[in-house]
């Protein structure tokens, strides 16, 4: 018989049919047989780099197969995100950016797709040994749903040769108002061509992160611990019209020196003498910035009043494992060999220049070794000085809409500096941050789920 | 079987002639149903609920609709894309057509590859313009303020990103350069059809560069332009690639927040429900933008 629109329509449909068919035998041939023991997904490749020898010897002594994969950040979350609600594969333990733990928990706990840890971490022992302060990132309403990876402190980097060129005396930098008063005198046109020569700080003229660490640093943060909003106390404006009185107008001490090429080229010719620079960052100026090797130094954030807290905290990963791992207790032997082992810790502390939050590592060597590029300063050991006094950072289901309107409120606060200047602007900026944290309780309080929870952000 | 005449009835046979109309529409057919309608209508039943990704809903009547019209980003990422959509009509639009009527110019060797040169932007995506511009914009090290320190002798520190005053006009010079090459293709192939004897004859009855535009060349294009026009005002109610790279979000105080970049902040948050009903009025507007062009341009008139 023969097929009624002729042989060429035939060959088409029969070519399909047999594509398809081999697609479905394939894919469901990889999906089985070659499908290793436990996949990873980490964000960047320093981290890939630096656990790669450790999962190598894990794979060995287990006689496992893990793959480690990298996915940038934005990528790993919307896809992760969407596997979820699909019920499609995930990686079995995945390293998340803080910030996007939110995202997984906007729903009731039940629904939250990575294992509670809250119960094992305290029966095997590890909120005593780790900082206290980084469970927060990783929570949601009193629950901890991944491992801290960092502490993060936060220093001031800073053009040790040109600063001691200007005479400046670091020492003297205590708080924040010494360091704006040293700024406005060292951040002008000497020569007369119209351009400032050296700003005293490398700021992001919309606020970013800076703000928000500078806000923790004063004890501020964007939810509570209850998980109210609280970008709208009174220390936040006092905070807000700081920075705004830094970056806007003819008389500022900061410039926003950006990132990648233009922070270093920023870095040297030394057009912004401090970095705001957590630990992590270290080694970013280390690898991108070799010029200026030698010529660095680290200083302890100055503080809100005397005596007051020197450092925040500035980023954060954590490690979730989803709950459709198919082996949960193989995936967290490796995570505790990847995150609690002091010698993996302390060579790790080496390449990357993270500090971890176990600080039964933080004795280890590497910890106190001294670093040729911050002039032979031990980076380590000041970093771990100030690991305890870094400030909680609740996290939220809403924390990007929260970060969004403080963008906002600062934003018009800096317009109105622009156009009014001192005059009113402590009472606008109360105002200003009042409506936009109200904003965000508006968008918090839609969320039917979050109401529906008996335990709500607690 | 007989008929009432007694003729005997043939029994109808499916034929492929018959149905072969029917086999080779049904792939469009059933592609529309899945992609288009489906998701449509499933939209619409999802703006009436708040979810918390695909699988977690409730049902929230007209709430989603209620909160975003009364949420002022909703009125600043609308105010923001329909200054976008106005720069691209009344800007980028008549630069296309200048360009076009400059390489329409009969007398230019270098017709072809100045085509080439001014369309190639609109090959690369808009990720890698945002990405490009980003690096153009730099304060103190960018193209565009050691272009403006040089010849204005002010702007090296310029935050062309950061400044919420500047945001759109970054924004904008970017799609220019991306799309104004794009928009001249079809004026050029519109000017290209215009019958070279109407223009001799206007030419002839002594009518002047102007007069000749106005009456000849306008009418001619007037079709080729509406199309542009509504194209154009689409695209930049659905622009979100050129932004979000360009401002990795909203921008400094919601400068740099469109339509559909409100839309994803609802997708994003798995708040799929509210999203859907962005969605929905901002089909509604593009809808009436578009009939008020058509409208205003006389073409659906003319074609009655």
């Amino acid at each position: 018989m023969a097929f009624p629109f002729g042989n060429s329509a035939l060959a088409l449909l029969l070519t399909a049919v047999l594509s398809l068919a081999a697609m479905i035998t394939l894919d469901g041939g990889a999906g089985t047989s070659q499908r290793p023991d436990l996949i990873i997904a980490t964000f960047t490749k320093e981290h890939a780099a630096a656990y790669a020898p450790a999962i190598r010897a894990f794979e060995q002594e287990h006689g496992v197969r893990i793959s480690l994969q990298v996915v940038d950040q934005r990528a790993l979350q919307n896809r992760l995100q969407a596997a979820m609600q699909v019920g499609a594969q995930v990686p079995d333990m995945v390293e998340l950016l803080t910030g996007s733990m939110g995202i997984f928990t906007s729903g009731p706990l039940s629904n939250v797709g990575f294992h509670d840890l809250t119960d094992r971490i305290a029966a095997e022992g590890l909120d005593q040994i780790l900082v206290r302060n980084r469970f927060g990132l990783w929570s949601s309403r009193g629950r901890i749903f991944a491992l801290p990876h960092d502490v993060h402190p936060v220093m001031l980097a800073y053009r040790r040769d040109i600063v001691e060129r200007l005479g400046i005396n670091v020492e003297e930098l205590k708080t924040w108002a010494d360091f704006e008063r040293v700024g406005r005198e060292i951040s002008k046109d000497r020569d007369g061509d119209g351009v400032v020569e050296h700003y005293m700080i490398d700021l992001p003229s919309d606020g970013g992160d800076a703000l928000r660490l500078l806000l923790l640093q004063r004890g501020v943060s964007l939810f509570d611990s209850k998980g109210e909003v609280a970008f709208d106390d009174p220390r936040a404006a006092q905070v807000v019209i700081w920075y705004v009185r830094q970056t806007v107008g003819p008389h500022r001490i900061a410039f926003p020196a950006g990132w990648g090429q233009n922070l270093a080229k920023a870095m040297m010719d030394g057009t912004c003498l401090f970095y705001i620079c957590p630990d992590w960052r270290t080694k970013q100026f280390v690898n991108d910035v070799p010029a200026v090797a030698g010529k660095m130094a680290l200083l302890p954030l100055p503080a809100w009043e005397p005596g007051g807290i020197r450092t925040s905290t500035w980023g954060g990963t954590g490690l979730a494992f989803p709950r459709q791992s198919r082996n949960f207790e193989l995936a967290w032997k490796l995570a505790m060999r990847l995150y609690f082992d002091p010698d993996e810790l302390g060579q790790r502390f080496a390449d990357t220049n993270i500090l971890p939050p176990v600080r039964t590592a933080w004795s280890r060597p590497e910890f106190s070794r001294t670093d040729s590029f911050f002039s032979g300063q031990p980076l380590g050991r000041l970093y771990i000085e100030l690991a305890d006094s870094v400030p909680d950072e609740p996290s939220h289901t809403y924390m990007n809409t929260a970060v969004a309107k403080l963008s906002e409120a600062f934003q018009n606060i800096s317009l109105h500096y622009r156009q009014h200047g001192e005059k009113g602007l402590e009472s606008f900026a109360a105002k200003e941050l009042r409506r936009c944290a109200d904003r965000v309780r508006i968008q918090v309080n839609r969320n039917v789920f979050l109401r529906q929870d008996p335990r709500r952000q607690s | 079987m007989l008929t009432s005449t007694g003729v005997p009835v043939k029994k109808r046979r499916l034929s492929p002639d018959r149905w072969a109309p029917y086999v080779f529409l049904s792939p469009y057919f059933i592609l529309t149903a899945a992609f288009f309608l489906y998701p449509l209508f499933y939209a619409a039943i999802l703006s009436l609920h708040y979810t918390n990704g695909p699988k977690h809903r409730q049902f929230v009547g007209l709430d989603n609709f209620r909160h975003i019209l009364s949420d002022p980003d909703f009125y600043q990422a609308m105010k923001n894309t329909t200054v976008f959509a106005a720069a691209s009509v009344f800007i980028q639009l008549p630069m296309s057509l200048g360009l076009a009527m400059l390489l329409n110019a009969k007398s230019d060797r270098l017709k072809g590859m100045f085509r080439l040169a001014i369309f190639a932007p609109n090959l690369v995506g808009q990720v890698f313009v945002g990405i490009l511009f980003m690096m153009l914009f730099t304060p103190r090290y960018g193209l565009f303020n050691r272009l403006t320190q040089a010849i204005f002798g002010a702007g090296i520190d310029a935050r062309w990103l950061g400044d919420p005053n500047l945001v759109m006009p970054a924004i904008v010079i970017c799609s220019l350069w991306m799309y104004v090459g794009f928009n001249m293709i079809y004026f050029l192939a519109a000017l290209q059809n215009i019958d070279a004897s109407l223009v001799e004859a206007a030419r002839i009855d002594g009518a002047g560069p102007i007069q000749v535009f106005w009456n000849v060349t306008r009418p001619a294009i007037t079709p080729v332009a509406t199309f542009v026009v509504v194209t154009s005002t689409i695209g930049s109610f659905n622009l979100y690639e050129l932004p979000n790279t360009l401002l990795q979000g909203a921008g400094p105080n919601n400068s740099g927040l469109f339509a559909v970049t409100y839309l994803y902040g609802f997708f994003s948050a798995q708040d799929l429900g509210t999203a859907a009903a962005v969605g929905w009025v901002l089909a509604a507007v593009i809808f009436a933008i578009s009939l008020l062009q058509i409208f205003i341009s006389g073409v659906s008139r003319r074609d009655s």
